[in-house]
């Protein structure tokens, strides 16, 4: 394709040239000689670059030997145009490798390929460790420009070479924007972020995050317990268990029975009942039982081992939104705007995040300059607390007491009770619920926190709250699990006594001790009441309720609420928009929470009702979606947006934490309660981890059996505990070290850059600056001269009053840290910008030089 | 292939194309693509854009030609990591260092041209980039703020120095 393009070039150049007209040419060239007078001054002043005039020669005497080319010469103006294609000028970023050189660049360049020869040459003699960086840089300079000059080792490969590094460059551009792509909603959640800022888009972060993790759990759950099940497992109908038991069998496709989860729903790949027992299944003999057991485990333990390694990884990115250094407005001020946006809606997204920036870090500096009554702050912090756990005590003991009410119900006879009455507990705690955020958040108002830190208090304080949730609905279960326990325990009996009477009858009758097995359709088989099924339904239709509730009061409390408020604003008294009931705000704290309680549920859930985690992609995906057109549709931005944490380690935290939680009853599951006897992978083992046992004792080699044993023997287990306490102990203090170390450094920074800073400013330093600064710049006219008129600027009419009362004026500025300014105004000595002759620009009035009042 | 991409830059063009290149550091293939967006802007067919926005172009005209284009233009190349490295001091800098870019910006926000942003310039700017959203007064202390935190020599205007030197101080933070 190069090639090719070269050959287009080629052509156009020529048709271009047959096409000149001398006139016109000349014309533009006087032109544009007048415009870029400016340009050729500074480039010979410059003194390096050859004048214009050469220049054009130059060009010319090129474009003459163009003109005379013919086919035969093509070839070798490509080589070396080829061979330009690696001018210094020429970056790396540049995807085309067609530049041509002039023929003095050429020379110039020779001429230092050359010198730099010489140089490695000529090293011997210098000492040793300077040698080594000149010739290496030497050596580099050569390799890289020799080529260039068709010189030494093969131009061709050379030219092969710097055409595949800009390949090489231009592809992994490419695939970082590839990568960039990818990342799921990337698009909208920055869309997000920058009309809602960074604290409504660490939700949506944590959200995106959680469907990854569930994700992969589903892959775990289903590729390991409902994929073998259902290719290799018995079919539907088979047997007992995967079938729906024929009183049930007229109403098992109804929708109210199937929305219960009853039905076919109960007896289907979604519940723990419906897997069987059988060791191994299928031609691989795939060990399902086993295979459940550590599939249900290994969630937690994946999940876990995934949790700590983020919260890890976050906690090296540190920070938690706050410090940002210096010059914060400045920089948000002169380099916010990205200059090469071609998109409306990117520019429109880019101006909202702008100014949301721009609002986060008012917030933050309010917040450094608050000057407040410390008494008077610390009473009202402790008395918030104070009413915040009255608050929570007193919901505390309303759950216990209705838990408590609730079991007395449930003795009694259902038909006698009143709805409310069976419904007592989910209202109170809906109730609680509804209650409490709001009143948190109104006593919350009294602590008057950063709003940053205000959201952590208020996440942790509902967190209390939802954990009375949490084990009310638990202990509710447990209870449930007893009772299903004690009817399957009288089951079982009259079941085998049935069989036992069955065996006995059938053998006096016929008189013979062969009996034939008992044979009943699996839909009409007695069943024990599958207490593991139970749960698992239990938790399916709470997740399914929670989403409903969710989904509605998106619905009803933002959407609804948006479109009432603003059509019904065109006629009504007050304004609707900015008064009492306005839009919604983004609910971060009640949303985060309901994640993570919803995912404590799903890890609880899961080991009882595999599709569990199905169902929770399903609705985390609806919800990144849902949520994210509700927020931008109908929510405004927090009144004081502010700037979250990178990391969403508090997230992370609670995550944990409900981690924890979730995991102390599914192992107290399986560790201790037996497991039914007619239904599930563990059916007919005393406790569920008995398969792991019979795996080891059968299928594993005999040493590993005792190895085992060892292992788990609690002699060696107290030490293990010991030893990694120890290591927990040691790994803290060394961290706490290292941060140490890292303060002091960073103080030490600081004051070292205070100092510079006072030297500049109090020495006569700043005209060496200056002298440096007007070096560097190409447009030196631009650059005020530092003279008196930067103080006579001060007393400019238009500003001077603000000039004057600025530090007083300015909220949020910070105490000025700069000493004065010590030098005298005549030391600063005659600028060089005044012997330049006169400045263009409108605003420079010389008249200016006498301050107006003194 | 040779009619669908041929262009023909303007004659008086072609002189300059090595000027332009050595001075912007663009390639020939994309000072080309350029001189297609170029004409394709210009309506009027005389070489010149009529321009719309005071701040992205030299002052005092009200129309740029190709060359003023190209060198506006060559501000936004990113910057050359060789070029960064291995500087040569005598050299000028290039249109694309990060000096230029600065100033470059410094220029947007000086709107009375005068080398030095007061805090009524630093105002219109940030009403034009925050717009209604920010109220009044949050805006008076931006620009205060912000003068505070570059203004070393407490004139109460920015000058390109006072921001070089910040800039300085915090790319050394980062």
């Amino acid at each position: 394709p190069q090639d090719s393009d070269q050959d287009d070039e080629e052509d156009k150049r020529r048709v271009r040239q047959k096409g000149a007209k001398a006139p016109r040419r000349k014309a533009a060239n006087e032109e544009r000689d007048e415009e870029s007078e400016e340009d050729q001054g500074k480039r010979k002043k410059g003194g390096r670059a050859p004048s214009k005039q050469e220049k054009e020669d130059q060009n010319k005497e090129k474009k003459g030997n163009v003109k005379g080319k013919d086919e035969t010469n093509k070839g070798s103006e490509k080589d070396k145009k080829k061979k330009n294609g690696n001018s210094p000028a020429s970056s790396s970023e540049d995807e085309s490798d067609e530049e041509s050189m002039s023929e003095g660049e050429i020379a110039a360049l020779k001429e230092q390929v050359e010198e730099k020869k010489k140089l490695i040459a000529t090293l011997r003699n210098k000492p040793w460790r300077m040698k080594r960086r000149l010739v290496l840089e030497a050596q580099e300079f050569v390799e890289k420009f020799e080529g260039a000059l068709g010189k030494g080792r093969g131009k061709k490969l050379y030219a092969f070479k710097v055409m595949m590094t800009k390949k090489l460059i231009k592809f992994n551009r490419d695939f970082e924007n590839f990568k960039t792509a990818c990342i799921p909603w990337e698009r909208k959640i920055k869309e997000v972020e920058s009309h809602f800022g960074s604290s409504v888009a660490s939700y949506f972060i944590f959200l995106r995050w959680m469907y990854g993790l569930n994700l992969i759990l589903f892959g775990f759950m289903f590729g390991l317990v409902v994929l073998p099940e259902v290719l290799m497992g018995l079919p539907y109908g088979s047997i007992p268990r995967k079938t729906v038991p024929r009183s049930e069998q007229d109403t098992a496709m109804d929708f109210s029975v199937l929305f219960d989860f009853g039905g076919y729903c109960k007896y289907s790949i979604l519940f723990y009942g419906y897997y069987n027992n059988e060791r191994n299944i299928g031609v691989l003999k795939f060990r399902l039982p086993l295979s459940y057991l550590l599939t249900g485990v290994g969630i937690f333990g994946y999940s876990l081992m995934v949790v700590i390694r983020t919260m890890a990884r976050n906690a090296n990115e540190g920070g938690d939104g706050g410090d940002e250094g210096e010059f914060t407005f400045s920089w948000k001020m002169f380099t916010s705007w990205d200059y090469l946006i071609g998109n409306p809606e990117t520019a429109d997204n880019k101006y909202a995040s702008i100014t949301t920036s721009f609002k986060e870090s008012i917030v933050d500096e309010k917040e450094n300059q608050k000057d407040e009554n410390i008494h008077l702050q610390r009473f009202l912090r402790i008395l918030a607390n104070i009413m915040i756990l009255c608050c929570l005590g007193g919901s505390g003991y309303l759950i216990y007491f209705v838990v408590k009410r609730s079991q007395d119900f449930a003795k009694m006879d259902p038909a006698s009770l009143t709805w409310f009455q069976k419904n007592e507990v989910e209202f109170v705690m809906s109730l609680l619920g509804l209650v409490c955020p709001p009143l948190f958040e109104t006593i919350a108002e009294l602590e008057d926190y950063h709003p940053r830190i205000a959201l952590k208090w208020q996440l942790g304080r509902i967190f209390a709250l939802f954990l009375g949730n949490l084990y009310t609905f638990l202990f509710a279960l447990f209870d449930e699990v007893n009772d299903k326990l004690e009817t399957e325990q009288e089951l079982k009996n009259a079941t085998e006594w049935a069989i036992h009477e069955y065996n006995a009858n059938y053998s006096s009758y016929y008189n013979t001790t062969d009996v034939p097995p008992l044979v009943v359709n699996p839909a009409d088989a007695v069943r024990g009441p599958c207490w593991e099924t139970a749960v698992g339904i239990e938790f399916v239709k709470l997740i399914v309720s929670d989403m409903q509730v969710t989904f509605l009061t998106i619905l009803i409390g933002d959407f609804a609420r948006a479109i009432i408020v603003r059509f019904l604003n065109y006629c009504w008294c007050w304004d609707l928009e900015a008064g009492f009931p306005s839009y919604a705000e983004f609910d971060i704290s009640g949303n985060v929470l309901g994640l993570i309680f919803n995912q404590g549920m799903i890890w609880m859930g899961a080991f009882y009702a595999p599709g569990l985690v199905g169902l929770n992609v399903l609705r985390l995906l609806t919800s990144m979606y849902f949520q994210c057109w509700a927020v931008m549709a109908c929510n405004v931005p927090h009144e004081r947006v502010f700037k979250a944490s990178r990391s969403n380690n508090f997230y992370m935290g609670l995550l944990l934490l409900v981690l924890f939680l979730s995991l102390l009853p599914v192992v107290y599951t399986i560790m201790t309660l037996p497991p039914s006897f007619d239904c599930g992978p563990f059916s007919g083992q005393d406790r569920m981890y008995d398969v792991v046992m019979e795996t080891i004792t059968q299928d594993l080699p005999a040493f590993i059996g005792t190895i085992f044993t060892y292992a788990t023997n609690p002699g060696l287990i107290m030490p293990a505990v010991l030893l990694m306490v120890l290591a927990i102990y040691y790994l803290n203090t060394v961290s706490k070290g290292y941060q140490q170390a890292n303060l002091d450094l960073k103080k030490k920074m600081k004051m070292a850059r205070d100092e510079e800073k006072n030297r500049r400013n109090n020495k006569d330093s700043t005209n060496q600056v200056m002298k440096d600064l007007e070096d560097l710049l190409p447009n030196k006219s631009l650059i005020p001269p530092p003279t008196e008129e930067d103080k006579s600027t001060k007393m400019k009419p238009g500003s001077a009053g603000k000039g004057v009362n600025l530090q007083k004026e300015v909220s949020l500025a910070a105490t000025n840290p700069r000493g004065p300014v010590a030098h005298p105004p005549r030391a600063r000595g005659g600028p060089p910008g005044h012997l330049r002759g006169p400045l263009p620009g409108p605003g420079r009035g010389r008249g200016r030089g006498a301050p107006p009042r003194t | 292939p040779e009619s669908s991409s041929s262009l023909l830059l303007r004659e008086e063009e072609i002189e300059d194309i090595e000027e332009i290149k050595k001075e912007t550091g663009f390639s020939h293939r994309k000072i080309t693509r350029l001189y297609r967006r170029f004409t394709s802007l210009d309506k009027g067919g005389n070489g010149t854009l009529n321009i719309i926005t005071n701040g992205f172009f030299p002052e005092g005209e009200d129309q740029v030609n190709f060359r003023g284009f190209v060198r506006t233009l060559a501000h936004f190349r990113p910057i050359d990591q060789d070029n960064e490295k291995n500087k040569n001091p005598s050299a000028t800098e290039p249109l694309n260092s990060r000096t230029n870019k600065l100033l470059f910006a410094f220029r947007l926000y000086d709107l009375d041209r005068d080398g030095k942003i007061s805090r009524d310039e630093l105002l219109q700017v940030l009403r034009m980039i925050v717009g209604v959203n920010v109220s009044d007064e949050e805006l008076g202390s931006i620009a205060d703020r912000t003068i505070q935190e570059a203004d070393t020599n407490g004139d109460g205007c920015i000058s390109f120095n006072e921001l070089l030197r910040s800039w300085k101080t915090w790319m050394w933070n980062r």
